[in-house]
């Protein structure tokens, strides 16, 4: 049996199930995504896809979705071949773009800086008096009186939830930990959350911002979460089951309800992933995912997706969630095409449907059909409309079909240089950083997505690159969580001055030897340790086998010309690779 | 220009470069500082667009020095990503993206004077007068005027413009007499073409914000207005704060946040300032609002105290004085009549002595300038250089300025020609801004080259 490709047929089940014989023994890994549009699910060997389904998201309850796509994957199945499942959803994207969640006060502590009138965050936010310096040092006392007080208001405008953030709070939480003791023995209904668990990296803007969402989130996420274990457990599966984080990544079950935020954006992951493993090892990349409406582009650097150099802007929120580097560009399918003063135009727009898929207007689609460069829909009606067009253009209807078509690669091409000199742009604070960012220009054009087939090959002979259409591009989403591993970074900063260290990741101090007993070595060390601890944490100690220093710096700390102490700010994580590479296999056919 | 509302930020903090591990401009300098301005999220702010440094050339760095023996011997990458810095946030400024922009850049720059024989107070080049000269080579800017708020006289930067009447060089330092390096008197006012366009402001030990905002208000900003420059710089030292353990002023955040403000450079480019701690987060935080139009007032160092900052009488007599001395200099101006001195000579001639503390060098310089009716006259300079170690380097070095005539470029290449053909010279350059070449000779390998 043979799975065809890609279909714009709306209906429930859009792809046949493909049931393989699987090989006995052979261990097998489920990843399903529960993206906006589709759901996607994936069963695989690691060598070939043996099952893949494809249903349209039912939107107001994800669960059921899931479930479908997850029982198409097990009906039949020895599901204890099954080595572990993964997840990629929607739910937090959709639970902060629908504020569907509980009203989150703020209490927070920035001390001297910025302006405080600056924090805005449209909810009730109480400032108290406290600041701590960037080594971590208490410059002013918590007002615990302010505390009390705001306590008292929040209580009494209804709130439940407390997000507490502190300015350096990553560097010292003692503030952050006493407002929240003052909190719940003074208004025990209070639920609060510390900006320092959520993120001890620099910047408080962001640390605030992230604080409050998983503030907000995480009791509907706890929900879904629960349901899922649930369901798992009733259809008797006992592998292991991981959400996709935004960065790739991806969390047991449990401990994703520690950090429900990091699973935003887990989409534009996933189909990154899974376009990295169908395509070759250790390449550099582009991946353009060609949507209705838009196009969605990463970039894959010598085998490895390029983080974004920020936090993820949620909404209008700018947090400090690690996500890779997509630019969505305003074209698809779908994009609408006029004729403007016998200028062929895509406007950035969609207003229906393609014409031959019974819209009122002429889109890209329509060019594809009208050249043979996709197969959808009734080409009578491409025809036609290219006809229509051609008259308005005052040249035939191939030409203007051509145009069209030239003009969306066109659109496409510029995009993807801007985004590689962007990429060259992205600020860089030490001489080694910028002497060596050189000119890097990918190898492959990745193209997924109904209308990647008619374009991308034009694209990637532009940019003097291999086209890759894989087969399987329609799950490649599914394929990515399929694929995706449990990653953990730590961003340690010692200070052996004051005898103290400081973990971004999970808010976590402790104290080291001060002065020059501890080395470089040591702190190295130190990072691997709390690595190792952070991994338990979030049970994920086993995948931890090999680490990797991304970067160590020492400063020589001098007072009164003698050297008084070492800062050593390291960086230290888990290789980043996928499960599996299944390169450009052809599926297994019968 | 399309206007922008955005401040432009290069922040370059060279975390792998240091004089030596224990020096004051080592890696540690903006660490705080960068701690503090990304905790604070500032590169977030809607009005703050950040961007990278790039490396200046060779080429960038000899319309403005004469490296000896050559650029490569001088800078090190770092030297070309602080000076590229500002470069970047020139061009910005230019494009119109930015509204005006601070290259946060080290290592800094103001005590490199023209020629460049080592590193002088912690300084190699001079990124404000590679940033201005190119400036006018590139986008034909005229008048310029560079303000040294460094606490430090800016002694390079003035010996670069010295004779150049369209570029303002107005530094305000603590006294000479009393801190490196030992120069920036009144006297100091500039040569014969281009009197007044120097000014120094020498300050008491212990001048307060209040001090400084005098100097401002009734001398800085008026010349300002009288001269109308295209572009305000600040050369932006911050080591007149309190806490600095170079010197010996009472300058606050607030006080150097509200200078910005006032002044409202285009460009401002980080100089000295060594309490990495206690001052170098908040005088960089309280700048960057300012510059960005921003509430400042919430920017005060933990241990500041209004009472502790009271100028006394007898120093605000001292700086009234001194500002009043240098409003009479502004004033007399273009008094100097150049014919009267063309008719006893062609050229103006000057000796100095130079010495390089962070490279142990003593320079003997005599200038020599052609008082030129057409252009701005050529400049000869002759210069020896002593090392502490034992090496000498004697050169010939001639500079046409942008505006130089035919007759200067004719008679300075002629020079330069003598010049290579004369043994006593190890190194001979000749510096066309015109034409923006810069060419070099070196006698042991009896070799030309060109930049």
């Amino acid at each position: 049996m043979y799975c065809t490709g890609y279909s714009k047929k709306c209906g429930t089940s859009l792809l046949k199930t493909v049931k393989v014989n699987t090989i006995e023994g052979d261990n097998v890994f489920i990843g399903i995504d529960v993206g906006g549009t589709y759901t996607d699910a994936v069963l695989t060997d690691g060598k070939s896809i043996l099952r893949k389904h494809k249903t349209l998201t039912g939107h107001d309850n994800l669960l059921p979705s899931l479930l479908e796509a997850l029982d198409a994957m097990i009906e039949g199945q020895d599901i204890s071949l099954i080595q572990r499942v993964v997840l990629s959803t929607t739910l937090i994207t959709n639970i902060i773009a629908e504020r569907k969640y509980p009203p989150v006060a703020l209490i927070l502590v920035p001390g001297p800086g910025l302006n405080h009138g600056e924090y805005k965050y449209n909810t009730l936010t109480h400032i108290v008096s406290g600041a701590i310096d960037y080594r971590g040092r208490e410059a002013v006392p918590v007002g615990r009186g302010e505390v009390s007080r705001a306590g008292e208001d929040i209580v009494k405008k209804g709130f439940k939830h407390v997000a507490v953030v502190g300015k350096f709070s990553g560097r010292n939480n003692a503030h952050e930990v006493l407002i929240k003791q003052i909190l719940e023995s003074e208004k025990p209904g209070l639920t609060v959350e510390m900006g320092h668990t959520v993120s001890g990296q620099l910047n408080f803007p962001r640390r605030i911002a992230t604080t409050l969402l998983t503030c907000a989130t995480r009791e509907a996420f706890s929900g879904f979460v629960k349901s899922v274990i649930k369901s798992l457990a009733e259809r008797g599966l006992r592998a292991p089951a991981f959400m996709l984080k935004a960065d790739g990544g991806t969390l047991p079950l449990e401990t994703a309800l520690k950090r429900p935020v990091e699973t935003i954006f887990s989409g534009p992951a996933a189909s990154t992933l899974g376009a990295l493993s169908l395509s070759p090892k250790g390449q550099t990349s582009v991946v353009v995912d060609i949507g209705g409406t838009t196009t969605d582009l990463a970039l894959i650097l010598s085998g490895e997706p390029l983080l974004a150099a920020r936090g993820a802007k949620v909404e209008e929120f700018l947090t400090h969630v690690k996500s890779f580097a997509v630019k969505s560009i305003p074209l698809g399918g779908d994009s609408t095409v006029v004729v403007r003063e016998g200028q062929i135009r895509i406007l950035p727009e969609r207003q229906g449907p393609a014409f031959c898929m019974g819209g009122k207007a002429p889109t890209l689609t329509d060019a594809l059909v009208y050249l043979r460069k996709a197969e959808i829909g009734d080409r009578e009606k491409a025809i036609e409309i290219m006809e229509k067009l051609a008259g308005e253009t005052g040249r035939n209807s191939r030409d203007t079909a051509g145009e069209i078509v030239t003009m969306a690669c066109q659109t496409i091409v510029s995009a993807i240089e801007q985004m590689f000199i962007n990429w060259e742009q992205e600020p860089a604070y030490r001489i080694w950083e910028i002497m060596q960012k050189t000119k890097i220009r990918p190898n492959n054009i990745v193209g997924i997505g109904g209308a990647a087939g008619g374009i991308i090959p034009d694209v990637a002979r532009q940019m003097n690159c291999t086209a890759i259409i894989p087969e399987h591009a329609e799950v490649a989403n599914a394929l990515g969580a399929a694929v995706a591993q449990p990653t953990v970074t730590i961003s340690l900063r010692v200070d052996t001055e004051r005898g103290r260290f400081t973990v971004a990741e999970d808010g976590s101090t402790g104290a080291v030897p001060q002065g020059r007993l501890f080395r470089e070595e040591d702190a190295i060390k130190l990072a691997r340790e709390r690595l190792f601890h952070l991994a338990e944490e979030l049970k994920i100690k086993d995948y931890v086998k090999k680490t990797e220093v991304v970067h160590c710096e020492v400063f020589n700390m001098v007072r009164e010309w003698t050297t008084t102490g070492k800062i050593y700010d390291i960086s230290i994580q888990t290789p980043r690779d996928i499960l599996f590479y299944l390169g450009q296999e052809e599926t297994v056919d019968d | 220009m399309i206007k922008s509302d955005k401040t432009g930020l290069v922040f370059f903090p060279a975390f792998d470069w240091a004089i030596t591990p224990t020096h004051p401009e080592r890696q540690e300098r903006l660490l705080y500082t960068r701690d503090q301005i990304f905790e604070e999220g500032l590169m977030d702010l809607p009005r703050i667009r950040e961007y990278k440094p790039r490396l200046a050339t060779f080429k960038d760095i000899c319309r403005t020095h004469f490296c000896v023996p050559g650029v490569k011997d001088q800078v090190t990458h770092a030297h070309l990503i602080a000076a590229g810095g500002a470069l970047v946030i020139a061009d910005a400024l230019m494009a119109g993206e930015i509204r005006n922009g601070f290259a946060l850049v080290r290592p800094p720059g103001h005590h490199a004077m023209r020629v460049v024989h080592g590193n002088r107070g912690f300084c190699s080049i001079n990124n404000e007068a590679v940033m201005v000269d190119y400036l006018r080579k590139k986008y034909g800017l005229k008048k310029i005027a560079i303000i040294d708020t460094d606490v430090h006289h800016g002694d390079g930067t003035q010996d670069i413009f010295y004779h150049d009447p369209d570029i303002l060089v107005i530094s305000f330092h603590q006294d000479g007499r009393t801190l490196y390096p030992g120069s920036g008197f009144t006297n100091e006012a500039g040569g014969p073409t281009a009197y007044g366009r120097t000014l120094n402001v020498p300050l008491p030990p212990g001048t307060t914000d209040e001090g400084i905002h005098y100097v401002l208000e009734k001398l800085i900003l008026p010349v300002l207005d009288d001269f109308k420059p295209e572009l305000v710089v600040n050369s932006a030292g911050q080591d007149n704060h309190f806490t600095d353990p170079l010197a010996n002023m009472k300058v606050t955040a607030q006080g150097y946040a509200r200078l910005n403000e006032k002044l409202k450079p285009d460009i401002a480019v980080l100089e000295g300032g060594y309490a990495i701690e206690t001052a170098l987060p908040y005088v960089n935080t309280g700048i960057i609002l300012a510059m960005a139009g921003m509430d400042y007032s919430n920017v005060v160092e933990p241990d500041y105290s209004p009472e502790k900052f009271i100028l006394s009488r007898e120093k605000k007599e001292w700086i009234e004085k001194v500002v009043a001395e240098l409003t009479a200099v502004w004033e007399r101006r273009d008094a100097i009549d150049i014919e009267v001195l063309r008719a006893k000579s062609e050229y103006f001639q000057r000796q100095k002595t130079i010495f390089y503390d962070t490279d142990g060098i003593n320079e003997y310089q005599t200038e020599k300038f052609r008082l030129c009716p057409e252009c701005g006259g050529y400049l000869a300079i002759s210069s020896q250089a002593y090392h502490y170690n034992g090496i000498q380097h004697n050169i010939l070095a001639l500079s046409i300025p942008f505006n130089g005539c035919h007759e200067c470029r004719e008679e300075a290449y002629a020079e330069y020609e003598t010049g290579i053909g004369r043994k006593i010279y190890d190194y001979v350059y000749f510096q066309d801004r015109v034409s923006d070449t810069y060419r070099g000779y070196s006698r042991e390998k009896d070799r030309e080259w060109e930049e």
